[in-house]
């Protein structure tokens, strides 16, 4: 872990551009007429009419875009994987199965800007010669399913969607389905067998997704915000939106914050914005006047930082990466002082627990293992050898799973134990937390005023 | 087509692997041994267990760790199979593997041929670390008639499924649940009775989680043997083991016969005839084995001595114009090429052989599919066809008026369909009221009782080896025919002195 630099913060000048969360939300803002209004599908007409589909995709990589399901991996060489010529079916699959604890953003996304990421999930499909594209909404979203769903109708009817889009000789079905709300199914090959009607069980690499996906079928899959950039990047050109943000993270990033927050929701930051400023000045600092314990910066699945690794740092991958952590899926979950680990740790860990599919033997038996022991921990009867146990479980799921909720899961518990190892001796020795009965917490919420 | 060969290296060794093989396929096709759970060679991959985990040398010294079963043989890739690094992951996953199974060997059918027990003693050797309660989970649960499955034992290896998906093509079976809650369970739209080729599943299960309903805790593993043998059940002849109980464990104060019974068959892999699976018709052989047997030569329903009815055979035979035989295809190449030799060349143009069907089709069984399951129920018809005719079409009353005697050598012929005028002698292993209206009835052994070989369908041939010991006046076919023979030509030399 670097040190943090606390002098003098060099910050980077930003462009303030905002590319979703820039017009007033109102009762039909979602509407099609409402996102044409703002320049909605002027991208679909200007890749339909005049840029073939290998230009799509080179503007996307001369974009630099990175995914924003979790794992940042540059859409552009995802996309480009397809052989365009193999005759064969590709299929663009839309990953909306957002289920990360702490994250909103794509449900922000689906219910604000349905059109944008129907129109990000057209050029795709135009960019990898798709004649099918799916969406894979997660089942616990009802608004929006519904705004997707009637958005879908709105573009078919359009003539947007369907045979012979904008008359250019281009078509496109979407099919939208719905998850049965497991978390697995987030990750694509998961999600690609829930979507053939099998068990949500993720599949082992290679062949890859791009070889081998949907149906034995060469698929891209793509996370909602990802797909959402695309119209900005078509429309301005890649070279353009690279300026945005800083040159390794291009961009912008929806961060949904939740936690010990007195405006906690969905924020639209640029790459480069100061991690202190959002959470202490857009976001409105701590309640209660506490000080800030750690804040788990993309998701449980991402380790955690505490209050000095954040000091002076940027909200970008690198940065985020140089820390120890990862952007991940901008689920950011901030934690106040006061709180104590070893529930958090517990809490996580009954999520993985839940969620684990049963497929491979580590993370299968090892998530009920861990959260066993955090659960014997909280009861006051845990041991001090179970401090190594947990390390040495989540080091056994360490790149030995199929897909990456066993990694994950010990990447967050590691994380935890790493930087707060003394709560856990406190807990296993006094059989109760370090700050049961030792905070004094004035209302927290009396000095807040009015969200700005 | 000339196939390409990959040269590669596993712990140090040079070795070769056809393009496409994985390192799994290529390691033990070289005799490496490579642990393996949910793998297996005639199913999908599906990577769950993680046992077989290899590590591949990088160049640039990142060790690359994958499973073995999913990771394709590259030109050149160096593969450890036993590094420090990967001895220590299985033991990780022998530990996971471990943690919610009971590890009830004392009480469990599988115990001494189990997968689970053997990697623990060669993978892990440790106790369990966990000092926490391992998950319930339901016991005997019924998948279907014939199999229990104990979900506690179960390690997902997701095998079973596989099978019924890939194999017997039923998908009968699924996995319900997540994580270490995870079930195996029938599914809802299928009915695992239907599957023919069920009990497939217990013999794939590593560990002891599918057992047999019927053959549960009947034995341990260690006081039975297999005798290699063929499933006379249909023409396919599938390779099986049949197992009884060893010598040197028989039981000396219970019922003997629990020494010379049938513990279980399972299926012996060949690749050309049933590769490693049997259907559950092989299973249950036992009931087609285990008929009351007839065991008491016999003159018209009388129980005489060996000598006795085999002179009156002879006789018959000496003394008869025209003799039908109908040949069984049960018998093995050595008893048809015996009966060639010995009967069929002394009576000559007297006798008439036709091969007949021993068995058909049980009503409610599978007829015939396109796995394994042939539509003849005789395992050496095409033996027997090549040496002789089969009976024509028109079937028993194809055997023409006038015939002096009818010899009938096995089952599926009817006292009633033979013309009335006839003398019958009769060869069989089982019990039956035709044996009594015979003129001359001599028991014979069983397919157990004796060695031989059948050829299948396709002209494959199979070996089968004698498990059992016969009842003392029960002889094989092979041997009776030399009998009869010898004791015509006695019969036929008293007769010429009594002309002369």
């Amino acid at each position: 872990m670097s040190t943090p630099d606390t002098t003098a913060p060099a910050f980077p000048v930003l462009s303030g551009r905002k590319y979703f969360m820039n017009f007033p939300v109102t009762d039909s803002s979602h509407s099609l007429e409402a996102y044409r209004a703002r320049g909605g599908y002027q991208s679909l007409q200007k890749a339909l009419t005049g840029m073939q589909p290998a230009d799509v995709t080179r503007e996307v990589a001369a974009s630099g875009l990175l995914g924003h399901g979790g794992a940042a991996f540059p859409a552009g060489r995802k996309w480009g994987v397809i052989k365009l010529t193999d005759g064969e079916p590709h299929y663009v699959c839309m990953n909306a199965d957002e289920g990360e604890p702490g994250t909103f953003k794509d449900r922000w996304l689906l219910e604000h800007v349905p059109h944008l990421c129907i129109e990000g999930l057209i050029l795709a499909s135009y960019a990898i010669m798709g004649r099918h594209a799916f969406i894979y909404i997660r089942g616990e979203f009802d608004l929006p399913y519904r705004r997707l769903r009637d958005a879908i109708e709105e573009a078919y009817a359009a003539g947007l969607l369907g045979e012979n889009i904008l008359g250019t000789g281009y078509s496109l079905d979407i099919v939208l389905y719905r998850g049965a709300g497991s978390y697995v199914c987030g990750e694509a090959s998961a999600m690609l067998a829930s979507l053939e009607g099998k068990k949500g069980w993720p599949r082992n690499r290679p062949p890859r997704l791009t070889v081998k996906g949907l149906y034995q079928r060469p698929t891209v899959v793509n996370n909602v915000e990802t797909l959402a950039n695309i119209p900005a990047i078509v429309g301005e050109g890649g070279e353009t939106f690279r300026k945005v943000g800083l040159p390794k993270s291009p961009g912008t990033q929806m961060i949904s914050i939740s936690g010990h927050l007195v405006r906690p929701g969905v924020y639209e930051i640029e790459y480069g914005y100061s991690w202190e400023k959002f959470i202490y000045e857009d976001c409105g600092g701590i309640p209660g006047g506490r000080a800030l314990k750690c804040v788990i910066p993309g998701g449980v699945s991402t380790k955690i930082l505490d209050a000095n690794e954040l000091k002076g740092r940027t909200l970008d991958h690198n940065s985020a990466l140089a820390a120890g952590s990862q952007i991940g899926s901008g689920g950011m979950i901030v934690i106040a002082e006061g709180t104590c680990m070893v529930r958090v740790a517990q809490v996580i860990q009954r999520f993985y627990h839940h969620e684990s599919c049963g497929q491979c033997t580590p993370c299968r038996e090892g998530m009920g293992w861990m959260e066993r022991i955090l659960n014997r921990i909280v009861r006051g009867e845990g041991r001090l050898e179970d401090i190594d146990r947990l390390y040495h479980i989540s080091n056994a799921n360490d790149g030995t799973t199929i897909c990456s909720l066993g990694d994950s899961a010990g990447y967050a518990c590691s994380a935890i134990l790493d930087h707060y190892r003394d709560e856990f001796e406190h807990f296993i020795t006094q059989g109760r937390s370090m700050y049961d009965g030792n905070l004094t917490v004035e209302d927290p919420f009396a000095a807040v005023g009015a969200p700005a | 087509m000339s196939e390409k060969i990959l040269d590669f290296f596993i712990d140090g060794h040079a070795v070769t692997a056809k393009d496409g093989q994985t390192v799994i396929q290529a390691a033990l096709e070289h005799g490496f041994d490579v642990p393996h759970f949910c793998w297996h060679p005639q199913l999908s991959v599906p990577g769950n267990c993680r046992i077989c985990m290899v590590e591949v040398e990088q160049d640039n010294g990142d060790p690359w760790f994958d499973i073995g079963c999913n990771m394709p043989v590259t030109a050149g890739m160096r593969v450890l199979l036993n590094s420090e690094k990967v001895k220590m992951l299985r033991k990780d996953t022998m530990q996971f593997i471990t943690l919610n199974h009971p590890v009830d060997c004392g009480i469990c059918s599988k115990s001494g041929e189990c997968t689970l027990q053997d990697y623990h003693y060669e993978h892990n050797g440790a106790a369990s670390l966990s000092r926490d309660q391992k998950n319930v989970a339901t016991k005997f649960y019924p998948l279907s008639d014939r199999i229990m499955l104990d979900n506690e034992r179960c390690i997902m290896c997701t095998r079973c499924v596989r099978f019924t998906h890939e194999v017997s093509k039923t998908r009968a079976l699924g996995a319900v649940n997540r994580g270490d809650h995870a079930l195996i369970r029938p599914a809802e739209d299928a009915n695992f009775n239907d599957d023919v080729y069920s009990d497939n599943v217990i013999d794939i299960c590593p560990v002891g989680a599918l057992l047999s309903r019927e053959n549960i805790d009947n034995s341990r593993v260690w006081y039975t043997e297999a005798t290699a043998s063929v499933c006379p059940g249909c023409a396919r002849g599938c390779n099986i083991d049949v197992w009884h109980r060893r010598k040197a464990w028989a039981f000396k104060a219970l019922d003997p016969a629990l020494n010379n019974r049938i513990e279980r068959i399972t299926p012996r892999e060949h690749p050309d005839v049933n590769g490693p699976w049997v259907c559950n018709k092989a299973r249950d052989l036992a009931r087609i084995f285990e008929r009351p047997r007839a065991e008491q030569p016999m003159i018209a329903g009388r129980v005489v001595d060996r000598a006795e009815a085999i002179g009156e055979a002879a006789h018959l035979l000496a003394g008869a114009q025209q003799v039908v035989a109908l040949v069984s295809s049960w018998g093995s190449n050595e008893e048809l090429a015996a009966f060639q030799q010995t009967i069929v060349a002394s009576l000559g143009a007297r006798l008439t052989s036709w091969v007949k069907a021993d068995h058909q089709p049980i009503p409610g069984e599978v007829v015939e599919d396109d796995i394994l399951i042939k539509a003849d129920k005789n395992p050496n018809r095409k033996g027997a066809l090549a040496l002789f005719p089969a009976l024509p079409e028109q079937g028993f009353s194809a055997i023409p008026v006038g015939t002096d005697v009818v010899l009938v050598w096995g089952e599926g012929v009817p006292a009633a369909a033979l013309p009335a005028g006839a003398q019958v002698i009769r060869l069989d292993s089982y019990a039956g009221d035709d044996n009594l209206s015979a003129r001359v009835f001599l028991p014979i052994t069983t397919q157990n009782e004796r060695a031989g070989h059948y050829t299948n369908f396709e002209g494959t041939i199979s070996a089968f080896a004698q498990g059992f010991a016969a009842a003392p006046l029960v002889t094989d076919a092979e041997t009776l025919f030399g009998m009869l023979v010898s004791a015509s030509v006695a019969v036929d030399g008293s007769r010429q002195k009594v002309s002369a």
